[in-house]
């Protein structure tokens, strides 16, 4: 080869090798553009419009009902003594003992805690939207998914991450929840979606009925025939993406998702299903929550709650629905530590509610003459999150009342910075332009 | 005049006569573009498989635990085998696909998505088949599996 020949080919080679991103195989474009803090996530979404003055600011039901009794019943998350009158949201007769805290150190002491923010929505599904996708939009109609990607999509898109290394664990199939394991954005959407269960009804009565009799197919003599016909006729038929009805895991992902499904029902009747020690609220679906990671260890996992917004009509049953969420909590960061290896030390656990609640109470009483509080106010806005993990400053509480810090579409952004891909989500330019990282914020 | 009355125009012999234009009954998969319902799918699959409906409380069950999974494809999956796993379910035996194969395939096409098999598809299943026919596991129940949890058996 000629010297001028080969200088010209090397240069050309040089160029296209800066200027053509190599393509992996998970279909991600660019290799991870900052390094990543841990290796998983789990997002827990402290649902269902958890009031300001009654959580974080600890007062109980002085800024509520009107008595002064003021203290912390969110023993796990939170540092301060609990309330020593009118206790009605524990366990035993009447709820007068609080549920002992499972974690030795809360993880306000093992984290840190943004305690004044601000939600996008007053509202659950607005709320929800804003979380999972980082999005300002507040104009989300109900039952369609989300206009804009997901943090499951970044996920999978960004971070090249596979169908079951996302997860979604919704608490019901109401309020269109199972559509928000996928936006309906066109160059994001159902092939980047994350898996789903509604645990309650997947692992319930109804997922007993229809389910818990399937056969398990033998992997290479039934499945491996199946599959590839099932291929056959799928390629022949060749759906358009924007026609999927659901995500897709690949062959090896759906027989991992059936021993799964099936090794759920048989560990469910032997009792094996790792549950807080106090049941009720929402811990259900922490604890199927705990299973999908001790299984799968997922990259990413999303977990809602809701039972808290029983405020409406009992505001009794929603004092003892967050005192049982921050137990479930708690079990849920001490089962990571603890009972996953894998995940030990290696995991950033993400929490908040999707909105907070009024300020002004509405006229129903509870059976103990106190009253219910709806959302949608300016009040609603108020929240607090929190996280906790490896690369997340310990004992710092950020902002407050006077000086609220951070929005909750923050999250996103910061979930995309612990996993490693901030930048291109950022790049994609379709998040709320005024979230920032809370490591940012910080 | 007498020539022009010879020559004018005569009154034809009107047979009316009326007939079935042949109309090939089924379709091609071009055009199924709406996807079924949970309930219209599992409707017609229980009928495929049971040769009777289910019922309403059945139906109204299933769709909700199609609802409580992200990937539709697996959990339809995993509720044909459920039903692949009761007595009632009503199959070609193995010996008809065996010895029968072609007529199976088109059988099994018409069944599942109303249309004929193309020449290709139909080759393609039958070399399939034979290819298995030493795998004592590969049964018609297989087959039917893979065309209720297809991609084209969920749109109409």
């Amino acid at each position: 080869m000629k010297r001028r020949e080969f200088v010209k080919k090397a240069a050309t080679l040089t160029a296209g090798s800066i200027v053509m991103p190599y393509l992996l195989p998970s279909g991600r474009v660019f290799a991870k553009t900052n390094a990543p803090l841990a290796e998983h996530v789990v997002y827990v979404i402290f649902g269902g419009g958890l009031r300001q003055q009654d959580s974080i600011l600890k007062r109980y039901l002085a800024d509520s009902q009107g008595f002064n009794s003021e203290g912390n019943i969110l023993n796990n998350m939170l540092d301060g003594a609990a309330p020593t009158s009118k206790v009605a949201y524990g366990i035993g007769e009447g709820g007068t003992s609080p549920i002992p805290k499972i974690l030795s150190q809360s993880l306000q002491t093992q984290g840190t805690i943004f305690s004044e923010m601000r939600a996008i929505s007053g509202g659950h599904y607005g709320g929800l939207n804003s979380l999972l996708t980082g999005s300002g939009v507040a104009g989300q109609g109900l039952k369609v998914r989300p206009i804009n990607p997901t943090v499951f999509e970044y996920a999978r898109r960004f971070g090249g991450f596979k169908a079951t290394d996302t997860w979604f664990i919704g608490n019901s199939i109401g309020n269109s929840l199972p559509l928000l394991n996928s936006s309906k954005h066109p160059d994001f959407g159902l092939p980047y979606g994350a898996n789903f269960f509604a645990p309650n009804i997947t692992f319930g009565s109804d997922g007993y009925a229809t389910l818990k009799n399937a056969k398990i197919y033998h992997p290479q003599e039934e499945l491996e025939p199946m599959y590839k016909m099932k291929n056959f006729l799928d390629n022949s038929f060749n759906i358009k993406k924007g026609d999927m009805p659901g995500i897709k895991n690949t062959d090896e992902e759906r027989t991992q998702i059936k021993e799964f499904i099936a090794n759920t029902f048989i560990r469910q009747a032997a009792g094996q299903i790792p549950m807080p020690p106090v049941g009720g609220g929402d811990g259900a679906t922490l604890g199927y929550a705990a299973e999908v990671l001790r299984v799968f260890k997922p990259k990413l996992l999303a977990v809602n709650m809701s039972s808290i917004d029983g405020c409406h009509g009992n505001f009794t049953g929603y004092l003892q629905a967050m005192h049982r969420a921050d137990h479930a909590l708690g079990f849920l960061w001490n089962y990571i530590e603890t009972q996953i290896p894998e995940m030990s030390g290696k995991t950033i656990l993400c929490f908040v509610p999707e909105c907070g609640r009024n300020k002004d109470h509405n006229p129903i009483l509870d059976a103990n003459d106190w009253y219910g509080y709806d959302h949608g106010d300016s009040n609603s806005l108020r929240v607090f999150g929190g996280m906790v993990g490896p690369n997340v400053q310990r004992n710092l509480m950020v902002g407050n009342e006077a000086n609220p810090i951070g929005k909750v579409t923050d999250f996103n952004l910061t979930i995309a910075e612990i996993l490693g891909y901030k930048s291109e989500v950022k790049s994609a330019g379709i998040i709320d332009p005024q979230a920032q990282s809370l490591f940012d914020r910080i | 005049m007498m020539l022009f009355l010879v020559s004018a125009c005569k009154r034809e012999n009107f047979i009316t006569k009326f007939e079935v234009e042949e109309t090939p009954s089924f379709g091609d998969n071009l055009n199924k573009d709406k996807d079924k319902t949970n309930i219209e799918f599992h409707s017609i699959l229980t009928t495929n498989l049971f040769q009777k409906p289910s019922s309403v409380t059945e139906l109204s069950r299933t769709d909700r635990v199609i609802q409580s999974c992200g990937d539709k494809t697996l959990i339809n999956e995993v509720i044909i085998s459920n039903y692949m796993n009761t007595s009632f379910v009503i199959l070609p035996s193995r010996q008809m696909m065996v010895d029968s194969t072609e007529k199976f395939v088109i059988d099994t096409y018409i069944r599942f998505f109303i249309r004929r098999p193309s020449e290709a598809e139909k080759t393609w299943f039958i070399n399939f088949i034979n290819a298995n026919k030493s795998n004592p596991s590969f049964r018609p129940e297989l087959v039917y599996s893979s065309f209720a949890a297809s991609d084209e058996y969920m749109f109409y």
